[in-house]
């Protein structure tokens, strides 16, 4: 160790400066993006005043906290945060495998290179748009409300009870195809020798699939399960605050945490509420982060992020 | 044998199927949307929106022309945050990345563990916007489309790194320093030509999230003239609603000066948003999901 120090001295040939100046524009990035507004938590522990600045306003400790969690939108945000998450992550993830292996399995027809951008496409799009594309199913001229149902009108931005079906086919929809690349590549990987072998032992597509597909990318799967659940308390702000056109209506099934940071800070004022809830998040998946990587590296050292 | 070469092509025909049924749904919405702005505006508010058209008329895309204005402004905004964004994002990215990959840098550990924890830890949406409007006063300028969250992001440093590390031996750099290359120029004549593939990747996401960017808007931007055309729709659809709600009152009248564009404008508008992706789409996806596959294993 010491001597690798002494080599490096003697050679004197490394001057740091000119690195930490290229570096510099990305770390102040960082530390004004990522790093102030980490230390902007403690706004959650105080009784922000603008006029006072952060560091000045008065510590009110966990009264956020207390106000946000006696109100009833705590517990709704969090449950629909979650349930929302665990539909998504479990149901995603069968849809995504399933794709995965259909793909696989006509790939080296031509009209795969057809099928392949064409499913990944609406993960390219913003939720913008797909608000606009839900909107020309479901709104009072919609083609749902004018062509399917002719007559036996629903107002959809208005009944709550559709909802979570609705958002789920829009997730997915928007989700699958682009979802199954990891794992269309990760199939791609595996030795095509393995269900030659297998074919020869008389095994059907199904039984290569369960017996040789599925236990060999298992640990991808781990991985990509452990991330996603990592990630539980978050969810897709656009896909909630906008494909239900913010409709208040709906707020009892759509809102998420997300939004309601969102709209406790911009449309209520509430900064306190809003930190408090936004703190939540932030921490809660921090430690879920943590745990989940503790996690990865039990079953696959290789793939943990540290 | 033959038993089994069958039902092989059963089930590649049933894959086949079942995929081909879920790329018509995964388009058909889009397929909607172009109909329905190229349908004549009284055919659509009798029949709602179908996917042929009964009366085609290309009345929306004259009025978006006559309101080049506003919505061309708008789409031109797009344009410049998403190539502005886009070129900044690669420097100060591949700035960042290259000394964490050099192997005699001391200190490129510890600096990739401060780019790292951004990745996992993050002080949440409320502390963020109040550092950026009250602190640096960036609502209602330019800089606020193009600077907060989009800029650079922790993941595509270390991507880059990663693709240094592994793709550019260090004996041509010790050549370099031998021949009294300085830093700055290893950088601008040998990593920057050598690590175009990378480079390409991580514009094109970041690209792609300009462009659809609306949060930063919806946060940041209340003045139309700096609206880019996701932000303009977003308002558009409020405005809608907010009409919407209002004309259930009995005081509809007054928001008559909102000028809302026909129903059939409104898809045009949005078509006319997606249309870049969808042109560009075809020839980059081959890229993304390269980059999908590297950022999803490490990452």
């Amino acid at each position: 160790m010491r001597q690798a120090k002494g080599v490096r001295k003697g050679r004197g040939r490394i001057n740091y400066l000119p690195l930490l100046l290229m570096m510099a524009p990305g770390l102040i990035y960082l530390i004004i993006n990522n790093y102030l507004p980490i230390f902007g938590i403690t706004i959650a522990f105080k009784q922000l005043d603008y006029t006072k600045g952060i560091l000045g306003s008065p510590w009110v400790g966990l009264k956020n906290f207390e106000f946000l969690f006696k109100t009833k939108d705590a517990f709704i945000m969090i449950r629909n945060t979650l349930c929302y998450n665990l539909v998504f992550i479990f149901v995603g993830l069968v849809l995504n495998l399933a794709i995965a292996i259909m793909m696989t399995e006509i790939g080296r027809l031509k009209i795969a290179k057809f099928i392949q951008p064409a499913i990944c496409f609406p993960a390219m799009v913003s939720i913008i748009i797909v608000a606009y594309l839900v909107y020309a199913f479901l709104s009072s001229d919609g083609f749902i409300n004018n062509s399917v149902l002719k007559g036996n009108e629903i107002s959809w931005y208005q009944s709550p009870q559709y909802w979570p079906v609705i958002l789920t086919i829009v997730n997915f929809w928007k989700n699958t195809g682009y979802g199954a690349i990891i794992y269309i590549a990760s199939i791609a990987g595996i030795d095509k020798s393995l269900y030659e072998a297998a074919k020869l032992d008389g095994a059907t597509k199904m039984q290569q699939i369960f017996k040789i597909t599925l236990p060999i990318i298992r640990p991808m799967i781990i991985l990509m399960l452990l991330m996603s659940i990592g990630r539980i308390f978050s969810s897709d702000f656009g896909l909630f605050l906008q494909v239900p056109m913010d409709s208040g209506v709906l707020y009892p099934v759509t809102q998420t945490i997300d939004t309601y940071v969102y709209r406790s800070l911009m449309v209520l004022n509430n900064v306190g509420m809003s930190s408090a809830a936004s703190t939540f998040q932030s921490v809660l998946g921090f430690i879920l982060v943590l745990g989940s990587n503790l996690l990865v590296r039990k079953f696959d050292s290789e793939s943990a992020l540290f | 044998m033959k038993h089994n070469h069958n039902s092989e092509t059963r089930f590649r025909t049933v894959c086949l199927i079942i995929l081909l049924i879920f790329t018509v749904l995964c388009l058909a919405p889009f397929v909607l949307m172009f109909s329905a702005s190229i349908t004549e505006e009284d055919a659509l508010i009798k029949d709602g929106y179908r996917f042929f058209p009964s009366q085609i008329s290309f009345a929306t895309y004259a009025f978006l022309w006559a309101k080049r204005e506003t919505i061309g402004r708008s789409y031109l905004m797009s344009i410049i945050v998403t190539g502005l964004g886009t070129l900044t994002s690669v420097i100060i990215t591949s700035m960042l990345a290259y000394p964490l990959a050099r192997r005699d840098f001391k200190w490129r550990n510890a600096f990739a563990f401060i780019i790292f924890f951004t990745m996992m830890f993050n002080g949440g949406m409320t502390a963020s916007y109040i550092i950026w409007t009250r602190y640096f006063h960036i609502k209602d300028t330019f800089w606020a489309l193009l600077i907060p969250n989009l800029l650079m992001n922790g993941m595509n440093v270390l991507m880059v790194r990663n693709y240094y590390q592994s793709s550019i031996p260090d004996s041509i750099l010790e050549a370099a320093r031998v021949d009294g290359a300085s830093e700055m120029m290893i950088y601008r004549r040998i990593i920057l030509p050598l690590s175009t593939p990378v480079l390409i990747t991580i514009s094109l996401f970041t690209g792609m999230a300009y462009w659809n960017d609306w949060t930063n808007g919806l946060y940041y931007i209340t003045n139309q003239k700096l609206f880019t055309i996701n932000v303009y729709l977003n308002n558009l659809m409020k405005n809608i609603q907010l009409l919407a709600s209002q004309s259930s009152l009995t005081e509809g009248a007054n928001l008559a000066g909102l000028d809302l564009p026909a129903v059939g404008a409104r898809m045009a508008i949005a078509m006319i948003a997606v249309l870049p992706v969808m042109l560009i789409f075809p020839f980059i996806q081959g890229q993304l999901i390269k980059g999908v596959v590297i950022g999803g294993v490490k990452g």
